[in-house]
């Protein structure tokens, strides 16, 4: 349906009231800020104003402010018909309202300023049919132009009329799918807003002081659209020891941080019922099956490192559990790097009757452990293969890192110049015993959020 | 990183108690779905066998993972044979570290995962 007819007139002043233009340039810069590729719909909409009217030039152009701008020109390039408001009758059609049609632009006073007249193709006739939005405002108008005197018929305005409603609807479909898109977006930022906050409430603030020993950790977000599920903790048990953990659950976005709550809230009550660090992970385990249980979707699952702390003389024993996930290092005093493997340890809460492996270690002063998670050892290296834990092993051998915050300075550099190798969030976890303890500064733990 | 190459499940029945599932693309979240329907679209009667090879595969994420085992653990279950054929070293270093290496039964090629299969089957 085309929009209503204005009165075909000829001569009629100009409507220009200053509220009303501030409304209509908003509504035109609306418009006007759609970067909507062009799909030729508007080239098509002036070719076909000029074979109606036999005319050579049709254009589409846009009142803005000050200036004419040409959106789609047939017969003459565009950027002939962009100029300024004060003289363009471009201008004058979207002041004037209805269909304005001037047969001799010679003889009207209204047509005189306009370069195309006075110069350039030198236009005798000229029609031209608003295009008004659907708020009532004209944004601009769609003109034939021919360099002879002439009439127009009243089929052929009306045709005019049509085509600058289907502009209308052109703009307004644009204006629609740009708004859909705006939408969208804020919809999926906002989700992935709450993911992020609900991630960082998932890692500890900060980490305890350990009496004689030194904890960091950080936390490397791989992109900043998806969370991914990488936890750690370290916490009091019973007497003078200490719990510690890091893992990786499955799967991206709030499914992964609700699921990642689970496991660490289960993993910290499970250690206060059977510190073993192969109980908690069977604990876990249960829990999630359990929590799977008769749902139809792909069974989560996590990978995890829980490990207990004990004093012991002047150093710690650690006693280490591994389910699915890859081994810690031991970064010695005198500079060798060990890797410490619960071999055989299997994924938790997706298997029937998964095994968890143990190791123990001592960590004496001037040792450290870094735990870490696959984001690390499955980022690409310049060469394209897998780091794997020998190529950080080998990097944190060569960085020889002096004590916990150090050992996570270097993992921080290796993750920076792996760049776009890295697919995946990294948390890492550096627990070590300083070679003088009393002599030690008093370290504020440190855990960040960087960004590489 | 960019996944976006599709899945391709091409089902080659090799004999009335042996099936082959040729896995090839991207298993990620988005196309696991369709893997996972594929095979529960496999008859797993009990002693019947299938090989599912992941020769042409060139990514897996933790939900192809879970797929993975879920099948197993239903043909396990079917008293069937679910082995795998063709990982990448990475695929198979991941799998080793997961522990899953202690699950299936994994082949080079799934030629040779055929002949094992049929070797039990006799």
């Amino acid at each position: 349906m085309s929009a209503p007819r204005a009165a075909r007139s000829e001569v009629e002043e100009p409507d220009i009231d200053s509220a009303d233009e501030a409304h209509r340039s908003a509504a035109v810069s609306r418009y006007l800020s759609l970067d909507a590729p062009g799909d030729g719909a508007l080239e098509r909409v002036t070719s076909l104003a000029a074979r109606i009217f036999r005319a050579p030039v049709a254009t589409v152009t846009v009142v803005d402010g000050e200036r004419v701008r040409c959106g789609a020109a047939h017969g003459l390039p565009a950027q002939a018909f962009q100029g300024t408001r004060a003289t363009s009758l471009c201008a004058r059609a979207v002041e004037h309202g209805g269909v304005l049609v001037i047969p001799d632009t010679l003889a009207d006073p209204r047509a005189a300023a306009d370069p195309l007249v006075s110069g350039g193709p030198g236009v005798r006739f000229y029609a031209a049919a608003p295009i008004t939005a659907p708020d009532g405002h004209r944004l601009g108008s769609v003109n034939v132009m021919d360099t002879r005197p002439r009439q127009a018929d009243a089929e052929e305005l009306d045709a005019l009329q049509d085509l600058a409603a289907l502009v209308t609807g052109e703009l307004e479909l644009r204006m629609a799918a740009a708004r859909t898109v705006a939408a969208e977006r804020e919809l999926r930022a906002g989700a992935e807003r709450l993911a992020r906050t609900l991630q960082r409430t998932l890692l500890p603030p900060a980490l305890p002081r350990v009496p004689g020993l030194h904890a960091a950790a950080a936390y490397h977000p791989f992109s900043a659209d998806e969370v991914g599920g990488d936890f750690y903790d370290l916490f009091p048990l019973d007497g003078n020891r200490w719990g510690f953990f890091l893992g990786d659950v499955c799967g991206k976005g709030a499914d992964a941080a609700a699921l990642t709550s689970l496991v660490r809230y289960t993993l910290r009550a499970a250690a206060v019922y059977d510190p073993d660090p192969r109980a908690v992970l069977a604990n876990l385990d249960t829990v999630l099956h359990q929590e799977h249980a008769g749902s139809q979707a792909p069974p989560p699952y996590c990978t995890a490192v829980f490990g207990v702390l004990e004093p012991d003389g002047d150093g710690f024993t650690v006693t280490l559990a591994g389910g699915g996930h890859p081994p810690a290092l031991a970064v010695r005093a005198d500079g060798g790097v060990e890797i410490v493997h619960p071999e055989g340890g299997q994924l938790i809460g997706i298997l029937r009757d998964p095994h968890f492996a143990q190791v123990s270690i001592r960590l004496n002063a001037g040792d450290a452990l870094l735990l870490y998670t696959d984001g690390l050892t499955e980022a690409r290296t310049g060469a394209g293969a897998m780091l794997e834990w020998e190529g950080l092993a080998s990097y944190v051998e060569a960085a020889a890192p002096a004590g916990a915050d150090d050992l996570l300075v270097a993992v921080h550099k290796l993750i920076a110049s792996l760049g776009e190798g890295v697919s995946d969030d990294t948390a890492v976890l550096a627990l070590s015993v300083p070679v003088h303890p009393t002599a030690a500064p008093l370290q504020e733990p440190w855990c960040s959020m960087t960004t590489v | 990183m960019q996944h976006d190459h599709g899945l391709t499940i091409t089902h080659r029945p090799h004999s009335a108690r042996l099936h082959v599932l040729v896995v090839a693309g991207d298993l990620d979240h988005h196309t696991a779905p369709r893997l996972r329907a594929a095979l529960e679209e496999v008859t797993l009667a009990p002693g019947a066998g299938l090989v599912i090879d992941l020769s042409p595969l060139t990514f897996c994420d933790s939900t192809g993972i879970s797929i993975l085992v879920a099948a197993h653990q239903r043909a396990q279950g079917a008293g069937a044979a679910l082995v795998l054929a063709g990982l990448d070293p990475d695929l198979a270093h991941v799998f080793r570290i997961m522990g899953l290496d202690r699950l299936f039964s994994s082949y080079d090629s799934a030629e040779k995962a055929v002949a094992a299969l049929g070797l039990q089957e006799n």
